[in-house]
């Protein structure tokens, strides 16, 4: 009877196997969906074979561009590959913890590099000598590219300064002058904007397109001190500005990024309220055409500024059609930053070495910033000899101003102490209070005793919460 | 050799062992393991797993998960939409299974019905939901567009519902949407149910001169209540972890997401959210629904079984 013990063996061998094969093939595919992503967004980088390759695992369309360039400029092949930023640093956790060799080279934005530092992501770049070029990058950049303990994990190739983009024939029309230093006191506090906001309603304009205008400037304190909750007066202020502009009627009542947000930046837009904007039947305001159809009745308005960091440069260029050369840009009540894309190698990566010259090549290398300036078409990089070498180009759009001074001057003035790893989640619990208390949902009372169980919850033994404004 | 036979049947029957040995392996692997790691990390304070030394922290993470209002919030929310989901998700199967099963009417065609009742159940989530969002549109979407073309019907004026951005509608959207999802599940399991009782009884009913709601009320209830138990508890264990549909039809930033937050998306919020990964928590979270699940589902054997006794 050897027979039945033979065929039971090869019955469950076949069995083993197949369950083998099952994830053989489950692995095959994941190989071959990544491969069609690479595919799909590293158009262009097959052409030049190097000996050497690269893989880069990045948020936006930027890195594909650095790989191109990095490709043509020394024969090695890089492989971009995009992931979406939800499903990001998922997936760069999941390839590290797993110890995936590849990617080499991995980014993060500013929220969500402290995670990446405590987990190791990032290769320590004072080993390949990134010491040596503190001081050519601007200061903050650097300082958020630094850990804990102050090692050197990743550079951004470009600063992110935030300002207030303004338009120059208005201001001469309703403030007399168009000078940025003049038409930034209107800006410097909370009541100036509001006063400011009420000058421009009397004279039919509106200060701005949406009420999320002056989020970047929002903070000049940090929100979490000695581990304890953090609200200042002035976030108070800031709280109390916004719901201002919106029960008076002062803003253009735009979402930000929709449709008539974009369309105040190239002239008039329909003057919307809250009531209208949220109460007819026929306007889809993220759908272009049928929102011109469906305002096309509406009385007009245009809208003076716009609160965006540097890199609202390219959404303005591309929005701002026959307004080109109206525009000016002036500081803001404080300073702030928005978003950054920082670049680091993976501490897994068996290519450090060429990653650490991929690194360089995008952020250290006078040459690429140059062609990333002329590439881009106005982007502002990080590199301080470039920004000073184009510190007196002149941009046609903002009238001739000279941006590259204007942002190193106001990237100078941004204190990284003051930016924490919690900034994100509190400052939308934040921002979930003003909403509540715009659209009448809550009390401001019941608004912040609410934001406080918020982070609270959140926070459970990181973040002591004393509810200091509700005493 | 009577003797020998029986030793080598022995031996025979230990091969059982080593058939089920794959099946064994994978499971300690995929499931054991995982469940009893989870609990190791509920009595942690890890934030992300693999990054720094895990602290024990013992209970502190339950009692957090209970003193947490947002928790209990994240709870009544999924309780809402399951209870909704499962009143009209047993109600229209058992309409439904009422109607194929009655001893008058004979329905023709239940093979037919059976399929494209249950055929939403093989779409995926995220057809599903985009399907849903789009109908559901506030401005365009069909759903609104028909309400508003009834109303000029009737020379009314009709303010749009925005059905998955308001908190007083969205949650209930998604007990629909997850009714016409799974009812068809549960009328296959029912109609099984009425499917293996006796001709005999319905025959034996019939000469004894019983009516159609004698025969469904004396025969066919009783017989199919264990089906009705197991309908019963595996809804309630699948509700109580709703998850996919109001995650993939929510936003964070829009002014329903409070209300349509369940537990398991609260859970992913401490799990995998970049800025919150707290994994200690959410395996505290993870547990404590875990028993919230067993213990409703306990109370609710013995609820049948008192029925029955």
């Amino acid at each position: 009877m050897n027979w039945k013990k033979v065929v039971s063996m090869l019955l469950v061998g076949v069995m083993t196997l197949s369950m083998t094969a099952c994830g053989g093939k489950d692995a095959g595919t994941s190989a071959a969906g990544t491969e069609s992503a690479n595919a799909g967004t590293s158009a262009g980088t097959e052409a030049t074979a190097g000996d050497q390759k690269l893989v880069v695992w990045t948020l936006s369309q930027d890195l594909v561009d650095f790989g191109e360039r990095y490709q043509e400029k020394t024969g090695v092949e890089v492989e971009t590959v995009i992931i979406q930023p939800a499903d990001y640093p998922t997936k760069v956790q999941t390839a590290f913890q797993g110890g995936e060799k590849e990617p080499d080279i991995v980014v993060g934005e500013p929220q969500m590099l402290e995670d990446f530092y405590d987990m190791g992501l990032f290769a320590n770049l004072d080993e390949f000598g990134a010491k040596d070029y503190e001081g050519q990058i601007v200061d903050y950049v650097w300082e958020v590219g630094q850990d804990a303990d102050g090692v050197q994990r990743a550079i951004s190739y470009q600063i992110t300064p935030a300002g207030i983009y303004y338009r120059r024939d208005i201001a001469q029309k309703v403030f007399g002058t168009d000078d940025p230093d003049e038409i930034g006191k209107h800006f410097a506090t909370y009541d100036a904007i509001l006063d400011a906001a009420k000058t421009l309603k009397a004279a039919g304009y509106r200060i701005f397109a949406s009420d999320s205008e002056i989020n970047y400037f929002s903070g000049d304190s940090a929100w979490v001190v000695d581990g304890k909750l953090n609200v200042s007066e002035r976030r108070v202020e800031y709280m109390d500005l916004v719901v201002e502009l919106y029960k008076q009627d002062l803003t253009a009542y735009a979402s930000q990024w929709a449709t008539p947000w974009y369309m105040a930046m190239a002239g008039e837009v329909p003057i919307l309220t809250a009531e209208t904007q949220w109460g007819t039947d026929e306007m889809n305001i993220w759908d272009a055409e049928n929102f011109k159809e469906a305002t096309a009745d509406y009385e007009t308005t245009e809208v003076f500024a716009f609160g965006l960091p540097s890199w609202g440069v390219l959404t303005m260029r591309d929005n701002v059609g026959d307004t080109a050369g109206k525009w000016g840009v002036c500081a803001g009540p404080a300073y702030g930053f928005g978003g950054g894309t920082y670049i680091g190698i993976s501490a897994n990566s068996e290519r450090k070495d060429t990653a650490w010259d991929f690194v360089k090549f995008c952020t250290l290398n006078e040459e690429t910033a140059d062609w990333w300036i002329e590439f881009s078409q106005g982007d502002t990089v990080s590199l301080v000899s470039a920004l000073e070498k184009h510190a007196d180009d002149t941009n046609e759009v903002y009238g001739g101003q000279k941006l590259y001074s204007f942002w190193l001057e106001q990237a100078k003035g941004i204190d990284y102490s003051l930016v924490t790893r919690y900034d994100k989640q509190i400052g939308d619990a934040w921002g979930e209070a003003i909403s509540n208390i715009k659209s009448g949902a809550m009390t401001k009372e019941e608004a912040i005793s609410n934001f406080y169980d918020l982070v609270e919850s959140t926070f459970a033994g990181e973040i002591e919460v004393s509810r200091d404004l509700l005493k | 050799m009577k003797k020998r036979k029986k030793n080598n049947l022995t031996k025979y029957n230990n091969m059982g062992y080593v058939f089920v040995l794959p099946f064994v392996i994978v499971f300690l692997i995929f499931n054991v393991y995982p469940v009893l790691r989870t609990l190791y990390l509920s009595f942690t304070n890890t934030k992300i797993v693999g990054v720094g030394e895990p602290g024990w922290v013992w209970f502190d993470n339950y009692v957090r998960c209970l003193t947490d209002k947002f928790f209990w919030k994240a709870l009544w929310n999924t309780v809402k939409m399951w209870g909704v989901n499962i009143v009209l998700q047993l109600g229209l199967a058992f309409l439904l299974m009422m109607v194929f099963s009655d001893v008058k009417y004979k329905m023709k065609g239940l093979k037919v019905f059976r399929i494209v009742y249950y055929l939403p159940n093989l779409i995926a989530a995220t057809s599903v939901a985009f399907l849903f969002q789009t109908l559901l549109d506030w401005r365009y979407g069909t759903f609104n567009r028909i309400i508003l073309e009834i109303y000029k019907l009737f020379g009314m004026q009709y303010n749009p519902v925005d059905w998955l951005g308001s908190g007083a509608t969205a949650p209930y959207v998604i007990s629909v949407i997850q009714t016409w999802m799974w009812f068809g599940n549960s009328f296959i399991m029912l109609m099984a149910g009425v499917q293996g009782i006796s001709n005999d009884y319905f025959e034996a009913a019939a000469i004894d001169g019983a009516g159609r709601w004698t025969i469904f009320g004396k025969i066919t209830l009783p017989l199919i209540k264990p089906i009705m138990m197991y309908v019963a508890i595996t809804s309630l264990i699948g509700g109580l972890q709703l998850f996919d549909m109001p995650f993939l039809m929510s936003n964070a930033s829009s002014a329903s997401y409070k209300d349509m937050q369940t537990v398991v998306m609260y859970m992913y919020k401490f799990g995998f959210t970049t800025g919150t990964t707290q994994t200690g928590y959410a395996s505290a979270i993870a547990y404590v629904l875990f028993l919230i699940i067993l213990t409703v589902s306990v109370i609710q054997v013995k609820l049948f079984n008192r029925k029955e006794d």
